[in-house]
């Protein structure tokens, strides 16, 4: 066998390792049950640590929250949304914490999946 | 040169002519006195107290007090020479020309006199209360001490102000007036400082326009009189009230009181501490954020929180000066708070340090919120005060919005963000504490109804009454009051000495 051909063989055995590795595990990145809401959960990278906070909001139950996500919170836009909601003023407060609307409202949607 | 005099020496029964009678020898007292040094005026300075502290004579000041929790009235004050400047932290800042403003939406708000007429003493009361050169808002002196850089809160409602400090001297301190000026008073050849000489009444004349004497005693039984031309009154906020009120044999409700204002709208600067919690994300905050610093100069600041005037007016709030306290640490929602916020803001937070975060509040003026005679009387016949103390939920929602600004431009800056700690009245309260400055009580109007003193200090039908310090401060700023009470007193020593030519 060549060199090149074992060298390329390795290669590929490591990359399929590794994806596996970044899709069944969480030793890489977390990985969450599927839920209805994932459109909108994944625009937070660590969603336990929302989930944390979110659990401090008393607001009604995840649908209703999630359809207010969905009319304000684009795919990809969390960052540009978080700004805006400062810029508005659009604060609630969560244990004591200002909080921009999204990421309070984003938070509460985690802690209830 | 004359010398303190002791007044327990002097003759029974005497009497002391004078042009002019100083009733209190504090920041205010002696600061008129001081602008007065070498003029053509005969001053005499009366001191309740000596020059050292005596818990006798302090107990003087005792009186009874209800509603909310407040120091007790013989702690906040002291009866020496001197005054509350044996006691004081040195803070001084210059109140904004907004609280001299009528605020619609602060009642009972606005002075006879702007913030302009006031400048002209600035830099002479700096100098009184030896606070260095004349900084305060010009942030880049401390910034180019290497001191740090102010965090930016991008053009909001909040800024970061500075206080300037009374100069230290080791671990003394700040300027104690007594014992920084009692040389000077005595090397004044006009003034004549007249320790443990007790003001027992204001006796006017018959037709109660003209103060015609003074009755006054000393704790050891001997009682002299005192002929002025004009007399200032510069007890404090607290004492002023007891003497107008207690000399009310020619005026039934007591002198300045026709229109019953003398001992309202007592205020003091509420100081409620751990009232919020802030996250600075690039790690620790400048040092002039969590204490004084040293600049070259010898400038010693430290930096607060203030409102702009435009916020002020727009969200309806009074005025605060909120300061970092000292490092705190995050609980589990907090740490998720900072992590999911910082992450969503595209900030790097990892270093992120957490304050606790106090403040000084101006209060609502209220008319009930006031002093009055009690049932009781001192060592010296003199009835005591009561206290009816008060602070209005309002007061506290109305800082609560400053508060959720500056956790609004510590997020639009991505500089941190805040948790605000108090949420129902109790909470506010817990730890609360009170700066001891005692004002409004004489509050000055252009209009007899709506004060006790006019422009000028002048008591309101009287000819030769005025009263000088913060008593007169008819809105009262989170600003401490040292700094502006002496600008103001300095005023009317000039006001003084034109009238009385």
């Amino acid at each position: 066998m060549k060199r090149r051909s074992i060298i390329a063989g390795v290669a590929g055995a490591s990359a399929a390792v590794a994806a596996g590795l970044y899709r069944f595990t969480d030793i890489f990145v977390k990985h969450y049950p599927p839920t209805p809401y994932d459109d909108l959960l994944v625009q937070l990278v660590d969603r336990q640590q929302a989930a944390a906070l979110g659990a401090k909001v008393a607001r009604p139950d995840a649908p209703s929250l999630a359809a207010e996500l969905r009319r304000d919170l684009k795919p990809d836009s969390l960052g540009a949304t978080t700004e805006a909601d400062v810029a508005a003023g659009r604060l609630m407060e969560v244990d004591g914490w200002l909080l921009p609307r999204t990421i309070a409202l984003l938070s509460a949607l985690a802690s209830k999946v | 040169m004359t010398a303190l005099i002791d007044a327990r020496t002097l003759a029974d029964r005497t009497t002391l002519d004078t042009d002019l009678v100083i009733i209190g020898g504090g920041p205010a007292g002696i600061s008129l006195a001081l602008s007065l040094a070498g003029s053509k005026l005969k001053v005499l300075l009366l001191e309740s107290g000596g020059v050292n502290f005596d818990p006798a004579i302090q107990k003087m000041y005792s009186g009874a007090e209800a509603g909310v929790r407040y120091a007790p009235l013989d702690a906040g004050r002291l009866r020496q020479l001197g005054g509350g400047t044996n006691h004081w932290g040195g803070y001084c800042r210059p109140m904004d020309a907004i609280d001299f403003e009528t605020r619609d939406w602060v009642p009972h708000s606005g002075w006879p006199i702007s913030k302009r007429a006031l400048e002209p003493y600035f830099p002479r009361a700096q100098a009184l209360v030896e606070a260095g050169p004349w900084i305060y808002d010009q942030k880049g002196d401390a910034e180019n001490a290497g001191a740090g850089s102010v965090l930016p809160l991008n053009g909001g409602g909040l800024y970061t102000s500075w206080f300037q400090f009374s100069k230290m001297r080791g671990d003394v301190l700040p300027t104690q007036f007594g014992n920084r000026y009692q040389e000077d008073l005595k090397r004044a050849p006009n003034i004549t400082p007249l320790l443990h000489a007790n003001v027992t009444a204001i006796r006017l004349g018959t037709n109660g326009k003209q103060v015609e004497r003074l009755d006054v005693a000393t704790l050891t039984g001997k009682h002299f009189t005192v002929t002025p031309r004009f007399v200032v009154l510069a007890c404090g906020g607290v004492e002023n009230v007891r003497l107008l009120l207690a000399s009310n044999d020619v005026m039934k409700n007591g002198i300045g009181n026709q229109n019953d204002l003398v001992g309202r709208f007592f205020a003091d600067n509420p100081i409620p501490r751990d009232v919020a919690t802030l996250v600075s994300f690039a790690g620790p905050l400048a040092p002039f954020y969590g204490a004084n610093q040293k600049l070259p100069d010898g400038a010693i600041m430290r930096a607060t929180f203030a409102t702009t005037a435009k916020f002020c007016r727009t969200a309806k709030v009074a005025g605060s000066l909120s300061t970092i306290e000292q490092p705190v640490d995050l609980d589990e929602t907090g740490k998720a708070a900072v992590i999911t916020t910082a992450i969503a803001l595209g900030v790097d937070a990892s270093n992120a340090r957490t304050y606790s975060l106090g403040c000084g509040m101006e209060l609502m003026p209220d008319p009930d919120r006031r002093l009055t005679l009690a049932g009781q009387k001192d060592a010296l016949g003199l009835p005591r005060l009561k206290l009816e103390m008060r602070i209005a939920d309002e007061d506290f929602a109305r800082f609560r919005r400053t508060l959720v600004e500056l956790g609004r431009q510590l997020l639009a800056s991505k500089a941190g963000m805040l948790r605000i700690n108090c949420h129902k009245r109790e909470d506010w309260l817990k730890n609360m504490d009170w700066g001891h400055h005692h004002l409004g009580t004489t509050r000055m109007s252009a209009d007899p109804k709506q004060g006790v003193v006019d422009g000028d200090g002048l008591v309101h039908g009287m000819g030769n009454l005025y009263i000088a310090g913060s008593s007169v401060f008819p809105s009262y700023s989170a600003s401490n009051p040292t700094l502006n009470l002496v600008a103001l007193t300095l005023r009317l020593g000039d006001h003084l000495k034109k009238v009385m030519a």
